[in-house]
C-alpha cells in the first residue's frame, strides 16, 4: 500500500446534488487505495466555466480564488471530480499568476472576508491523482474482479485536456491517460473517431448538442463498445439522458451505458453495481454484468 | 464585410475585459475553424469570422442575446490550436461579458448565474436531495456561505 495520500475533495455542484452516485463511487473506491478524503466546509460553486464566466470574468475569478483559499489555509491539495471544476480552478490559478494586477484586484475583494489568495494550492482531477500520486501498480493491486472482455468507449471531454498550456495533463490530440487507467482495470479501452468530440453542453442551440452526442455514440457503436467510460458529470448529463432524447427526437436507439470512471473502478474492486450507484442511471448496465459474470465463470473453469 | 469603418472605441473597451485584449493578435489564418465543433455542426458559426467582426468592431452584430457567439461550445480546441495565442474562446467569453454590461444576456445564462449568486450553487437543492443522499449513505449537504459570496461579488 502507498503511503497515505490526504486530499481535499472539491465535489462541485452537479455531483453531490444531481449525481450523488458518482460521489458514492469516489468515496468507496478511494478507501482501498489509501486515499484519505478530507472534506472541507465553505466551498461554493467553482464557479461554472461557461455561464457564470460569461457573466463576469472578474467575479468568476474572485469566487474561484475564494474556494482555492480554503484549501490553501488547510495546506492540502484539491482533487476535482468534474472537468468543469478542474477547468475553472486551474484556469483561475493560471490567470491570477499571469496577471498580478488582477490578483491584486481579486485580493482586495477577498480581504473583505478576511481571506488572501496566494496561489500555492495544487489542483488535480481525480484521474490525474490516480496516475501521478497513486500509480498503476497500486491501482491494479486493488482490482479483485478484472473487467475482462468489457469494451469501454473512451470519452475525454474537453476541459480535462485543453488548453494543455494550463492543464498540463496529457497530449491534447493523442492522450493516453484514460486508456491506461481503463486497461489497468482489466477492461479493453476503445479508441474511436469521435473520442475527442465535445459533448456540446455549453452550446446554446436546440439541435447542435444533440447532434454531437449522436455522432459520438455512432462512432462508439461502430467499434463495438459495450459502454462509455467518462470522467465528467456534465458530459454524463449529455449522454445518459441524452440517449433517451435521441431515441425520442431522432428515433435512434444506442442503449450504451455511460459509466463514470470511479464506478468502473468500483466494479473492478469487487463492489456490486448498486454499491457504486449504477442502478440510478437511465441506461441500465445489465448486459455488461452478464458479460462479466460469464467471463468470471470461464476463468473459474480454466 | 463591406463596412470600411473600424470601431476602435469598441476594441478599447474589449481590451479592458480579462482576455479580451488577445483579439488584437489574430491574423485570420483559420486554424481555429478546422478544429471547432460548433463550426462543424453549424453553417453560421465560425470563430475566424467572429474574430474578424471583432477586429472591425461590429458591436451590434456581436453583442446581443441572440448573437452567434452563444453557439460556442466552450471546448477550448481553438485555444489549443491558435498559433497567435489569441485564445479565441476567451475573446468570445469577453464579448459575452460585454453582453452582461449592456444587459443583453440570454435568459437561461442570466438565471443560471443568478442561482449561483443567490444560493452558492449552480444546481438548486430540494428536500428530496438530502433524503436521496442519506439513502446512499452520503453525508448531508451543508449550507454554503452565501453572504460571503455577496460581499466579494461587489465591485
Ligand atoms: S484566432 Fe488564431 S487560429 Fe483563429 S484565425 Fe485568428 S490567428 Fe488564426
Ligand atoms: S471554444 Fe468555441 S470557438 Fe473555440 S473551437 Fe470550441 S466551439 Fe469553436
Amino acid at each position: 500500500m502507498a503511503e497515505n495520500v490526504r486530499v481535499i475533495p472539491f465535489w462541485g455542484c452537479m455531483i453531490p446534488v444531481k449525481y450523488p452516485q458518482m460521489e458514492l463511487s469516489v468515496r468507496k473506491t478511494m478507501e482501498p487505495l489509501g486515499v484519505e478524503l478530507v472534506d472541507m466546509d465553505g466551498f461554493t460553486c467553482c464557479p461554472d466555466p461557461i455561464y457564470f464566466k460569461a457573466r463576469d470574468k472578474v467575479q468568476w475569478l474572485t469566487v474561484a480564488a475564494r474556494n482555492l483559499c480554503i484549501a490553501e489555509e488547510a495546506g492540502l491539495d484539491i482533487i476535482t471530480m468534474c472537468s468543469g471544476c478542474t477547468s475553472t480552478l486551474l484556469e483561475a490559478k493560471f490567470i491570477l499568476a499571469e496577471e498580478p494586477e488582477l490578483k491584486e484586484k481579486v485580493n482586495q475583494r477577498l480581504k473583505r472576508i478576511g481571506k488572501e489568495y496566494k496561489g500555492t494550492v495544487t489542483i488535480k482531477h481525480i484521474v490525474v491523482m490516480l496516475r501521478d500520486d497513486i500509480g498503476m501498480e497500486i491501482l491494479s493491486s486493488t482490482v479483485k474482479r478484472p473487467l475482462t472482455g468489457i469494451k469501454v468507449g473512451i470519452h475525454y471531454g474537453c476541459h480535462l485536456l485543453k488548453p494543455s498550456q494550463i492543464m498540463h495533463i496529457d497530449d491534447a490530440d493523442y492522450p493516453s491517460l484514460l486508456e491506461n487507467l481503463i486497461q489497468t482495470l482489466g477492461a479493453t479501452p476503445l479508441t474511436h473517431t469521435e473520442k475527442l468530440l465535445c459533448c456540446g453542453k455549453g452550446c446554446l442551440d436546440d439541435n447542435m448538442p444533440l447532434q454531437m452526442t449522436y455522432e459520438i455514440f455512432a462512432s462508439m457503436e461502430a467499434v463495438g463498445a459495450d459502454c462509455m467510460g467518462l470522467i465528467c458529470p456534465t458530459c454524463f448529463n449529455s449522454f445518459d439522458i441524452g440517449q433517451i432524447l435521441i431515441s425520442r427526437k431522432m428515433n435512434r436507439i444506442f442503449d450504451l451505458p455511460v459509466i463514470y470512471f470511479c464506478q468502473l473502478l468500483g466494479l473492478a474492486q469487487g463492489f456490486q453495481p448498486e454499491e457504486v450507484g449504477l442502478h440510478l442511471h437511465r441506461i441500465k448496465i445489465d448486459k455488461i454484468m452478464e458479460k462479466l459474470v460469464k467471463s468470471e465463470s470461464v476463468e473459474f473453469a480454466l | 464585410m463591406s463596412d470600411k469603418q473600424l470601431d476602435f472605441e469598441f476594441r478599447e473597451r474589449l481590451n479592458r475585459i480579462v482576455g479580451g485584449d488577445h483579439h488584437n493578435y489574430c491574423y485570420q489564418c483559420g486554424a481555429c475553424v478546422a478544429v471547432c465543433p460548433a463550426a462543424r455542426f453549424s453553417d453560421e458559426f465560425n470563430p475566424r469570422d467572429i474574430l474578424l467582426m471583432t477586429l472591425l468592431g461590429r458591436e451590434q452584430e456581436l453583442i446581443s442575446a441572440d448573437s452567434i457567439i452563444w453557439k460556442c461550445t466552450n471546448c477550448y480546441s481553438c485555444y489549443e490550436r491558435c498559433p497567435q495565442d489569441v485564445r479565441p474562446v476567451e475573446v468570445i467569453i469577453a464579448l459575452k461579458n460585454m453582453c452582461t454590461q449592456q444587459g443583453v444576456l440570454p435568459d437561461n445564462v442570466d438565471k443560471f448565474s443568478e442561482a449561483i449568486i443567490q444560493t452558492g450553487r449552480s444546481v438548486v437543492i430540494t428536500s428530496t436531495i438530502n433524503r436521496r443522499r442519506q439513502a446512499l449513505g452520503l453525508p448531508e449537504l451543508k449550507d454554503v456561505p452565501v453572504e460571503e459570496l455577496k460581499i466579494i461579488l461587489d465591485e
